[in-house]
């Protein structure tokens, strides 16, 4: 924001302008997940040629078909392993996988925890709305405690999955978490992780407006963003005296970062050793 | 210490001793700019000039974009950390809607005036929500500032400093300039910002520093002034290109799917949903360029061209 | 140097793939395929492949398809229990038509069964394990050298035709070690993936094209396509149109009639004036081949019918190997699934019998001779 960029951010430059409106509600905080990446992805000079899109199924999976790279919209939970397949066969490619709560957190959750211990230098790109949203809005494994669902009609009593915690836990090299309504910063954030050598992990705290929304009485799209996120703050705030501002249990920003080797490079590595033996 | 720094701080004493109240500096910006950096390196200058100095920030939000500004008091005594308005001697703003904001704190006829001119907009300062309030961005130009200010200068210090090919020295261009209405040695502020700038840099930055004092030494504000009302005229008639100075906000209504949020989230309110539910532009000369309806709008439905795309 | 080998049949699997091009391979340790895996984890990085032993079945499955999407020709090895978890990626695979070699070396089920004995119970999961229509080709080796010989084979029928193969290796194949003479794989050439080399704009990555085979565009080339396992019309976007559907399904589905001439592939033993057909795959043939030798020594016309290709299955061949039979026998190591596809060619005047094991243990020759003799004697 304060340095004059070399070229202007064109949205229209990076989707499928024929398949659009898309198809999310609205009010969706996925779109706007979306921009932002496509944003890191501009400023990061990715060529779209090189960049491949892998997501999976539910809402988050269809929001690579509006990108204009290769994108491959696969099963449900398994982004991770396709996209482990074709980063080793083309380390050229830039691999950036969009998965969601349900797919990346319930059914994709062993490939997760397998992806950040390999480090393979993949960006997975979480995009948390704590529910199903494409099923008519079922319990996720981050559906806050307490609020309703199509399956738990009273309330959620199950506990949440701290998904940064656990892929910082399961040796993610590059973990953070943002909020859409900090589009900038979740830009930063998305283009640091892009950046990082390494499995890079990233929570976006989208909002599921129409389904989850409604059903919890959440309000209207705007207010929904606004109170949704009202839980999150940047580490930064901790040294603020008003109370409103402090950030509570959970936090965004990089949380995490470490220079473990990255897997490709660690196997050519050691298939070097051996070959050349 | 060289004998020759020595000899004008001395001198330099002496000339401010006769000034009986104290002087007081206001530095205004946005996060992320180095207001309070400028102003350690006024304050440490007064210091050393032998003055009592109270200096007293804000810092606004953590976050970058943030409303910052810095208050420098120095004198013989000084009592209270805090310029009452229309107190400054100098009003030296980093960014140019910061400067206008703080306007009323500027001493009127004596007070000097000094603004970068680039334009950053903080992009959460949702200050009063309600419709028909006071517009968050100034709306003032170049032209209108220094038409009333008589000391005021409107420097573009990155580009200056651009020139020089030390862009991260624009800040110190910009204590160049401040430089020239405080009755300090140059020699003596440069020692102190070799203090602040890391060692590789102080060559560039002694430089950037006599770029911004040259320039405001050589700023002749009536002619300036004439060139900006003859670029009007010329505008006028048709003669010369007309710059556009507001952001324009494209709508696709096609892609709109009436969620509010871009409504909800100007911070200047002047987007509406029309009776089609389709977001319309309702006011477009309260339209700062802020990009937040751009950001948020989860359907790609808004692009907002600022001025230097347009003129593009 | 002789160019015979003496090769265990899941290590000749292993370096049949390489020699046919494989240079990724993913998967997860499973008995009685385990040693394919360990083979592959020692060639592939002598030849600048990547292996990788992946968390579950289902991440090795999805792995090969996302390494074959980016270019790799590729393969997976498992056994029952795993080939259950690929299931859906195969699925995915046909759907998108990405090429892949999935080896599935038997064991008794159902469940986890009997993980080290071996069984011929995947006839129908091979076939239709996966939900909705699709194509998929099934190939069934009967000795060390057939399964180096038609591995290669899936890998050149999977590249030429976009459509997933599977090597069904029964168990006792798998750790079966066989003298096999290499030299007649030498001057073998693989086949190479059609790409897309056509203009970038427009492009319809799954275009009906003349040979109902689309060729591919690889990522980096330019063309920036859609992959998804939704119906997809010829844009490779997703459809809910019931036309496209139709039509965009029918080519896919017709791929594999179109090419049934590569495809198919069949052994027949005698049965030109065979009144006793016997139809056998993988080891079961071999004890047929021993049974038939027997029954022709007793005086009865008995031929062998094997089909190599057991997905499609070869129904003209078929039909024509048995055009003089009075009965056929399908001996299987399962409670009878060839049998069922056998069935539906039955015409008037041959009775179809089979004879079926599943208690861990292979058929004998002899099994199938008594059978023959009891059967004929109570027509």
């Amino acid at each position: 924001m304060l340095n004059k960029t070399k070229a202007a951010f064109e949205i229209r430059d990076y989707i499928r302008e024929d398949l659009f409106p898309h198809f999310m509600c609205p009010g969706c905080g996925h779109g706007i997940a979306m921009r932002a990446l496509l944003w890191a992805i501009h400023d990061l000079n990715i060529d779209k040629d090189k960049l491949a899109i892998v997501s999976g199924i539910g809402c988050s999976g269809r929001v690579g078909a509006y990108i204009d790279a290769n994108t491959f919209h696969t099963t449900h939970g398994r982004p991770l392993t396709f996209a482990t397949g074709l980063k080793l066969a083309r380390p050229d490619l830039q691999v950036i996988v969009i998965t969601g709560d349900g797919d990346c957190l319930a059914i994709g959750g062993n490939h997760l925890i397998h992806a950040c211990r390999r480090n393979l230098d993949i960006t997975c790109l979480m995009l948390n709305n704590e529910t199903y949203g494409m099923t008519g809005g079922q319990v996720s494994p981050t559906t806050t405690r307490d609020r309703y669902t199509t399956t738990t009609p009273e309330g959620n009593y199950e506990p949440v999955f701290d998904a940064c915690e656990l892929a910082q836990g399961a040796g993610a090299g590059f973990v953070g978490r943002e909020i859409t309504l900090q589009t900038p910063s979740l830009k930063s954030l998305i283009q640091q992780g892009i950046a990082h050598p390494g499995f890079s992990f990233l929570e976006v705290i989208s909002d599921c407006t129409e389904v989850y929304g409604r059903k919890n009485d959440l309000g209207e799209s705007p207010q929904m963003v606004l109170s949704q996120k009202s839980e999150f703050r940047s580490d930064s705030y901790g040294m603020i005296a008003d109370e409103v501002f402090q950030p509570r249990n959970v936090k965004t920003g990089v949380l995490h970062k470490s220079d473990r080797p990255e897997y490709a490079e660690a196997y050519q590595q050691r298939i070097t050793d051996r070959v050349k033996k | 210490m060289t004998t020759a720094a020595i000899k004008p701080l001395k001198k330099a004493q002496k000339q401010t001793q006769k000034v009986q109240r104290p002087r007081n500096v206001l530095i205004v910006g946005v996060g992320g700019q180095g207001v309070i950096m400028v102003s350690k390196v006024l304050a440490t200058l007064c210091q050393k000039q032998g003055f009592e100095v109270k200096q007293s920030e804000v810092h606004g939000m953590a976050k970058r974009g943030g409303a910052v500004f810095s208050h420098v008091r120095f004198g013989e005594t000084v009592y209270s950390p805090t310029i009452p308005e229309g107190e400054a001697d100098v009003l030296l703003a980093l960014e140019w809607a910061e400067g206008m904001r703080w306007m009323p704190y500027l001493r009127q006829q004596s007070g000097t005036f000094i603004a970068d001119t680039q334009h950053i907009v903080p992009p959460f300062a949702c200050r009063n929500r309600t419709r028909g309030a006071q517009s968050g961005y100034v709306s003032e130009t170049i032209e209108t500032v220094m038409s009333h200010v008589d000391n005021s200068f409107a420097m573009d210090a990155m580009g200056i400093a651009e020139q020089l090919g030390v862009v991260k020295a624009a800040n110190t261009v910009l204590l160049g300039a401040l430089s020239t209405a405080l009755d300090f040695d140059p020699e003596a502020w440069k020692s102190v910002i070799s203090m602040f700038v890391p060692e590789k840099t102080i060559e560039t930055n002694i430089r950037a520093f006599d770029a911004g004092r040259d320039w405001a030494l050589g700023f002749d504000r009536e002619s300036e002034l004439r060139n900006l009302t003859d670029t009007h005229s010329l505008q006028q008639e048709g003669l010369a290109e007309v710059k556009v100075d507001r952001s324009i906000v494209e709508i696709t209504e096609e892609w709109c799917k009436s969620c509010d949020i871009c409504v909800k989230f100007c911070p200047e309110r002047c987007l509406v949903l029309n009776d089609k539910l389709i977001v319309e532009m309702a006011e477009p000369e309260r339209c700062t360029g802020c990009r937040m309806c751009e950001w948020l709008c989860p359907d790609f439905a808004i692009a907002v061209r600022t001025p230097d795309q347009i003129s593009q | 140097m002789s160019s015979v080998l003496n090769l265990q049949g899941n290590h000749a699997c292993a370096l049949a793939a390489i020699a046919a091009g494989c240079r990724f391979y993913a998967g997860y340790p499973i008995t009685p395929s385990s040693e394919v895996a360990e083979r592959m984890s020692l060639e592939l990085p002598a030849v600048d492949g990547i292996f990788i032993q992946m968390e579950d079945e289902i991440a090795s499955m999805g792995a090969v398809i996302g390494a074959s999407l980016g270019g790799a020709k590729t393969m997976t090895a498992t056994s029952g229990p795993g080939f259950s978890l690929k299931q859906e990626h195969l699925g995915y695979a046909a759907a998108t038509e990405v090429p892949c070699v999935i080896i599935n070396v038997m064991r008794g089920g159902p469940s986890t069964g009997m993980p080290t004995r071996p069984a011929q119970g995947d006839v129908m999961q091979a076939r239709w394990g996966t939900h909705g229509d699709h194509p998929i080709i099934v190939l069934t080796p009967w000795s060390v050298e057939e399964v180096y010989e038609q591995t290669m084979r899936a890998f050149d029928l999977s590249e030429a035709l976009r459509i997933p193969v599977v090597v069904l290796i029964d168990e006792v194949i798998g750790h079966l070690v066989e003298s096999v003479d290499m030299a007649r794989f030498k001057a073998v050439k693989p086949v190479e993936r059609k790409w897309a080399d056509s203009k970038k704009q427009g492009f319809q990555p799954y275009a009906i094209t003349e040979d109902f085979v689309p060729p591919m565009p690889r990522p980096g080339d330019g063309y920036r396509t859609h992959t998804t396992g939704l119906t997809h019309a010829e844009s490779g976007f997703p459809t809910q149109d019931p036309e496209t559907g139709q039509r965009v399904i029918s080519r896919l589905l017709d791929k594999l009639e179109h090419h049934n001439k590569l495809v198919e592939s069949v052994e027949q033993t005698d049965c030109e004036d065979a009144e006793v057909v016997i139809v056998a795959f993988g080891i079961t043939a071999r004890a047929a081949q021993s049974a038939i030798a027997l029954l022709q020594k007793a005086g009865i016309k008995a031929g062998l019918f094997r089909p190599i290709t057991l997905w499609p299955f070869p129904d003209q061949s078929y039909a024509s190997a048995t055009r003089n039979a009075r009965l056929v026998l399908v001996p299987e190591m399962n409670a009878g699934q060839l049998i069922v596809e056998i069935e539906r060619y039955q015409k008037d005047g041959t009775s179809v019998v089979g004879l079926n094991r599943y208690d861990g243990e292979a058929i004998a020759p002899q099994q199938i001779v008594n059978k023959v003799k009891e059967v004929l004697q109570n027509a």
